[in-house]
């Protein structure tokens, strides 16, 4: 190796500037809700459907879930489930209802626009009560009558453009065959008022009603914009969500649950390390300083990568992904094990130090690699394969071994080539003893 | 000189492969006892897989699992499972998955026996169906793992390394499982996970073992003298030292986990994966040494050439010394000569 202290210094400064870079920006490991509280649900669609129709439904409970004001909640697709995690929400009963209720799109006639009244609290918004509700914008503010019909009587909705007029958006809503008489009954009493078209406690459209005859079909317009037109045929057609969806887990996690699992870990965690340190200090003395430091280096880029992707991509810290850390100790510090243990190979073989600490690496990587191939194989299948906390094992399995990889390279190598430099005649120092039997042929 | 010493100076020259026939038994046995208890007993599934409801909450030291029960008698659960984890975490598993009403009536309970708010109770609940889910899933997920692996190191290494590396890594998942079956250890998602970790131990140390063995192989083919057993035996006391090594610095933090979790601070999470990946930390190191490599060396003398060289070479303490010595004079000679041809296959 020709510049070993070039590389050694490299990495030692971008760890920093990556330590240094996280706590600047004030950043730190996103913590799953295991960790510190919160609600996580896997909901399951009721009947088989298409990625569109889920992504929709996704869309609708993202803006449920906005409306509770939690920090960063997480709702993803997993293969045909839906996730949802809100880590952090104090009252996570409030929460599963909100994401499990399958609310019935109403129809109320509208008795005046009243600005200045409270609105009508979720509890008391009733089918056969009079209500104020307000608009999608929080803008206008209705008085609105008991609803006299509900989502039953829509067979489909759609958006249309040109049907109204050249350049506009309208909404084409069709009505069942029960439907239909029922809604001329009612178009025929409030002709030339206002209907509201409410969902989950929000006015989503007032149309006046034009004629009394509909016969089967409705058109809904006025100066939509091509997404509007869409949301309020979606709301329409699906009512509440486009697919009803069954819990299939529930995890609820006390504040006071997650702060004990959280230091359980990282005692866990800390006392590993330093019985590890202490043991490898004990066996291969300054080799030994050597692989606990590659395990700080390790450590420090880990939590920056860490805190980076909790950052960017919202990766959360489970405990699942703190054991499979905590696991990756035994393969990073296997890596200087495979190495010294060469080393000490060739020194017995009658090689000085200095070449064996250069030669050994060669072959000490080359095993590093195949077994970390192998690792890597298997936390990528699990994490392809699987669902929840076994992905998040995986996960940081797969990351720690792709680090241990840079810095077996980058950090271990080069140290242990100066130290071994340094120690040209104090192999001792490096747990390395003289061979008794080396006259005997 | 002691064995410790002989270790430390990398001069142990043990005849692992003379102690094969008891680890091969031993194997046999523990294979036979695990399938036995599993067929027998089955496995103790945690609610993951069963579906039902745990709940979860924290109150001060000195709850008792009888009290609890007490507690829970009035609305009809005081045959739930229940358990005190590090003193002072109370859990208690339902089989069923109740409705609202009946949830916040467990957790009412809960709370005023424990003497805490009813927020502060954590719940886990599992659909019937979820159970089957993620195990079909991890299942799956375990097979495209093996054959992945297995074409891996057939290319990498050789075939009959990929099947003695299989042998070993069944023999671990079964004796791990058959653990579980025996003790009736409550098998968790944590534990799946750990389960999987094993396999990846188990087959880091086979191919550290077998990578060894692969550059030992080439220097038979030079000495001319030694059969392949003797050189799988070289190999093995060459890795001693590493395997011990890494054996002793990976139940370190293992150990940590166990002891942390399940004494001092009672996270039931951790507790799980320490039991789990201490099993399966020994059963991969004791596999990689009396499964993996007795496959190898029984799959290996079958191949006409090296079952000529065995039949040629009777064992014997003295032929254990000559190849040795071969060995040393040969290889760093080798080495010193022409390092670069020696690396190529």
């Amino acid at each position: 190796m020709k510049r070993p202290w070039t590389s050694l210094i490299g990495i030692v400064v971008a760890t920093t500037a990556a330590l240094v870079a996280v706590f600047a920006t004030g950043s730190a490991p996103k913590l799953g809700l295991d960790l510190q509280g919160g609600v996580a649900i896997v909901l399951e669609p009721a009947s088989p459907v298409d990625d569109g129709i889920l992504d929709q439904t996704i869309e609708i409970l993202r803006s449920r879930v906005d409306a509770l004001g939690v920090a960063e909640p997480d709702i993803t697709r997993q293969g045909g489930n839906v996730i949802v995690q809100i880590p952090g929400v104090t009252d996570r009963a409030r929460a599963r209802e909100i994401v499990g209720q399958t609310a019935e799109l109403r129809f109320r006639p509208v008795i005046d626009i009243a600005p200045g009244d409270e609105p009508t609290p979720p509890e008391e918004d009733l089918v056969e009560s009079e209500v104020v509700l307000g608009d999608r914008d929080g803008e206008l503010r209705y008085r609105l009558a008991p609803a006299e019909l509900t989502g039953e009587i829509v067979s489909t909705a759609n958006a249309r453009f040109g049907i109204t007029g050249p350049s506009e958006w309208a909404v084409l809503v069709d009505f069942t065959a029960e439907g239909s008489p029922l809604w001329d009954d009612l178009a025929a009493r409030i002709v030339g008022r206002q209907l509201a078209i409410v969902l989950d406690g929000i006015v989503q459209s007032a149309p006046t009603i034009q004629t009394a005859q509909f016969g089967g079909s409705a058109t809904i317009s006025g100066s939509f914009s091509e997404r509007e037109a869409k949301d309020l045929a979606l709301v329409l057609r699906f009512g509440s969500l486009p697919v009803e969806l069954v819990e299939q887990t529930v995890q609820e996690v006390s504040a006071t649950l997650g702060r004990d699992a959280l230091s359980a870990g990282l005692a866990a965690g800390a006392i590993g390390l330093l019985a590890v340190s202490l043991y490898l200090i004990a066996y291969y003395r300054l080799l030994g300083v050597v692989a606990t430091s590659s395990l700080a280096v390790a450590g420090g880029l880990l939590w920056s990568l860490i805190s980076w992707l909790g950052e960017a991509q919202g990766l959360a810290l489970t405990l699942a992904g703190a054991t499979g850390i905590i696991v990756s100790i035994g393969v990073a510090v296997d890596s200087n094990i495979v190495y010294y243990e060469r080393v000490k190979d060739e020194v017995r073989g009658g090689r000085t130090l200095r070449s064996s600490s250069e030669f050994a690496f060669g072959r000490a990587f080359s095993t590093i690699l195949k077994a970390d191939f192998a690792s890597l194989l298997g936390a990528g299948m699990l994490y392809l394969l699987t669902v929840g906390p076994v992905r998040g094992f995986a996960l940081f399995l797969g990351l720690a071994t792709l680090l241990d990889l840079v810095v077996s390279w980058f950090f271990m190598r080069p140290a242990v080539i100066l130290l071994a430099r340094a120690s040209r005649d104090h192999p001792t120092r490096l747990g390395i003893l003289p061979s008794t039997t080396e006259a005997t042929p | 000189m002691s064995v410790l010493r002989q270790l430390y100076r990398g001069e142990n020259d043990f005849d692992i492969v003379g102690k094969f026939k008891i680890g091969v038994s031993l194997s046999a046995l523990l294979v036979l006892i695990s399938i036995a208890s599993l067929f027998g007993r089955g496995l103790n599934l945690g609610i993951d897989f069963e579906g039902g409801s745990a709940f979860t909450i924290t109150g001060d030291a000195g709850i008792s699992v009888a009290d609890t029960r007490d507690a829970l008698r009035p609305i009809g659960l005081e045959s739930s499972k229940i358990q005190v984890l590090g003193g002072d975490t109370l859990r208690v598993q339902v089989k069923d998955v109740p409705d609202a009403e009946r949830e916040a009536e467990i957790r009412q309970t809960l709370a005023d026996h424990v003497g805490t708010d009813v927020t502060e109770v954590s719940l886990t609940s599992v659909g019937p169906s979820w159970g089957d889910e993620i195990t079909s899933k991890a299942q799956r997920a375990l097979v495209f793992f093996l054959i992945l692996v297995m074409i891996y190191i057939a290319l990498r290494f050789e075939p009959r390394m990929a099947a003695a590396a299989f042998v070993a890594m069944v023999h671990d998942v079964i004796v791990s499982v058959g653990f579980y079956s025996v003790f009736q250890i409550e098998v968790t998602p944590a534990t799946v996970i750990a389960f999987l970790t094993i396999l990846g131990y188990s087959l880091y140390d086979t191919i550290v073992v077998f990578d060894r063995v692969n550059e030992n192989a080439l220097l038979l083919a030079a000495s001319g003298r030694a059969t392949y057993s003797d050189m799988v035996n070289l190999s093995m006391n060459e890795v001693m030292m590493r395997s011990i090594n890494t054996s002793i610095t990976s139940l370190l933090p293992v150990t940590s986990m166990l002891v942390v979790g399940s004494f001092v601070l009672g996270a039931a999470t951790l507790e799980e994966f320490a039991i789990a990946l201490m099993v399966g930390l020994v059963a991969g190191t004791y596999s990689s040494i009396f499964t993996a490599a007795p496959v190898l060396v029984a799959l290996k003398q079958r191949q006409p050439r090296h079952a000529e060289r065995a039949s040629r070479t009777t064992r014997s303490t003295d032929d254990d010394e000559i190849v040795a010595t071969v060995r040393r004079d040969d290889v760093t000679a080798t080495i010193k000569a022409r390092p670069r041809r020696k690396r190529r296959r």
